[in-house]
């Protein structure tokens, strides 16, 4: 009962005010997004507790993540450093953000297997951030006298500047595993067909749709979508945070109904056997 | 006590953030609107100096140990320093320091117009050799997917080119009978028979539409085709990949903003 007041009344009740009392209290033009995201917060706390309550969560396995720990390996047993390319977009962007959690793990990883990391970086405040995460997944694995200063470093600003530096990297050091993970824009085809060239394992995962096709192309793992945004949370394997994945499945899956339900209601509503185009509910502004 | 201080920050700020963006309270709005980015912004500047104390750091430590490819290090220097002593102490021209900078006689605008800007047209440019043998790899038969990916790759590229108007609708099926013929060559035994088929296939299939009058089929005009590949399957795909990504985005905020994600303090 009280499961049901927190996941089922609390949201709704959100919801009843936030339309109840819209203007001056509420801002106008938000109302899709407030209920997607009400109910996306609330499933994905639902799921969270799930877990923490000890039901067993199943993921499929994704190959790219499942590689991260073989690329570390591989760059170990041939002896040269691991590559990471955090993108080139400043801290304000989620796509960095998640970057640098992958980071974390990454840097576990080669803490764990004593393998050199090198992360070459666009964006100074990116670069203090990167610094503090390398260290701590350093020190949390015991070994801060693997942690070097130089480790993460900062290129330039300059887009193309910086796919130049990076670059020359890749074709001088010859690192045995590349990751890109970050925000990219036209750069990333340049960096992946380089790691490609010189025969690296590269995984890659961005959030820029406009790139996973360059990425899909040039390398041999990549995250799409929001496997990207779920891999950091795949990696840590907590069970907590398998729940926030599992609920943004169950969210994904309310989605491809509702589009099934909005195509075959609005075909409906086009020969004229319904009145009502449900279509209408998504325009932005459904209360005006 | 440093961390928890942090973790503190990241939901407060987090959460005001997205009160403020539904929210109707003007100092608020103006908070996340204005002043945090202009924080943000402050705090980046102030980066910026990290940035440049580290690279001075790096690339003077490698020249000064002599370590792999030290040379290089010395040209970064280089034009490290000719810009700051053209950005900041040498000016070149009548107007004062700081409108300099985008005064066309000046010879920091000298060096960003006929140095930076050229080097960076020249990157971007090696873009176009990095598509080819990008396609290259991705058109090749390898598969079924790789195999669509060709046929609408081959429609896109002759449909986005004025050339591609041109093309009258025999040609169309022509092309049409290379891709099949292209996909099943590996069901053939011997070559003989398949170039024979494909020598069948070029001569009878043109007849055929001739013969059903279907010549005016959007099918066969190549513009139209690669207009409906972009509209609908490439639209679609992007907007499963676009949906993807914006749950994606609201669960990991959510993680961050609840303290659930560390990964980014290193926990």
């Amino acid at each position: 009962m009280r499961k049901s007041i927190k996941y089922i009344f609390l949201p709704l009740t959100i919801i009843l005010f936030y339309f109840l009392f819209p203007y001056p209290l509420f801002l106008l033009g938000n109302e899709t997004t407030f209920i997607f995201v009400i109910i996306l917060c609330f499933v994905v706390e639902y799921f969270i507790e799930k877990a923490k309550n000890g039901d067993e969560i199943y993921m499929r396995p994704i190959a790219a993540i499942k590689a991260m720990e073989e690329a570390v390996g591989r760059s170990t047993e041939m002896g040269k450093p691991v590559l990471y390319v955090p993108g080139i977009s400043s801290l304000d962007q989620i796509d960095t953000i998640s970057g640098l959690t992958i980071l974390g793990h990454v840097a576990g990883m080669t803490a764990e297997y004593e393998a050199s990391l090198h992360v070459p970086v666009c964006v100074p405040i990116v670069m203090e951030t990167a610094k503090e995460t390398c260290k701590e997944a350093y020190l949390k694995k015991g070994r801060p006298d693997l942690y070097r200063k130089d480790m993460v470093h900062y290129v330039t600003d300059d887009q193309f500047a910086y796919a130049a530096g990076v670059n020359g990297i890749m074709l001088r050091d010859k690192p045995a595993a590349v990751f890109f993970q970050g925000k990219f824009y036209a750069e990333s085809l340049i960096l992946a067909e380089t790691g490609n060239s010189i025969g690296a394992i590269q995984i890659a995962g961005t959030g820029s749709s406009s790139q996973i096709p360059f990425f899909v192309t040039a390398c041999d793992y990549t995250l799409i979508g929001e496997e990207f945004y779920a891999a950091s949370a795949y990696l840590s394997g907590s069970p907590e945070m398998l729940g926030s994945i599992k609920g943004q499945d169950y969210v994904k899956l309310g989605c491809m109904i509702l589009i099934i339900v909005v195509f075959i209601s609005s075909l409906f509503h086009s020969y004229g056997y319904i009145d009502f185009d449900i279509s209408n509910m998504f325009r932005i502004n459904i209360l005006k | 006590m440093k961390r928890q201080l942090a973790y503190f920050l990241v939901i407060f700020i987090g959460f005001i953030t997205l009160f403020g963006h539904f929210i109707n309270y003007s100092p608020l709005n103006n908070f996340i609107d204005n002043d945090a980015t202009q924080w943000f912004d402050i705090i980046s500047g102030f980066a910026a100096f990290l940035g440049v104390i580290n690279l001075l750091q790096l690339h003077l430590n490698k020249i000064s140990n002599k370590k792999n490819d030290w040379r290089y290090s010395i040209i970064t220097l280089f034009g490290f320093l000719v810009m700051i002593i053209f950005g900041f102490i040498y000016n070149g021209s009548d107007v004062a320091m700081g409108p300099h900078l985008k005064n066309e006689g000046s010879a920091f605008y000298w060096m960003f117009q006929n140095i930076y800007l050229p080097l960076g047209a020249t990157m971007f440019a090696l873009l176009a050799f990095f598509v080819a043998s990008a396609s290259y790899r991705a058109f090749k038969i390898r598969n079924f997917e790789a195999s669509l990916l060709l046929v609408s790759g081959v429609f896109l590229m002759i449909g986005r080119v004025p050339v591609g108007q041109l093309i009258p609708w025999w040609m169309s099926a022509e092309i049409y009978v290379f891709l099949i013929f292209a996909l099943i060559a590996g069901k053939f035994n011997e070559r003989k028979q398949m170039l024979v088929s494909l020598f069948i296939s070029m001569i009878f299939v043109p007849l055929i539409i001739l013969y059903f009058n279907l010549t005016d089929l959007a099918l066969f005009k190549i513009t139209d085709l690669q207009e409906w590949i972009m509209d609908v399957p490439a639209t679609a795909g992007s907007r499963a990949i676009m949906i993807g990504i914006a749950l994606g985005t609201i669960a990991q905020s959510y993680r961050i903003i609840t303290g659930r994600e560390k990964s980014i303090l290193g926990d």
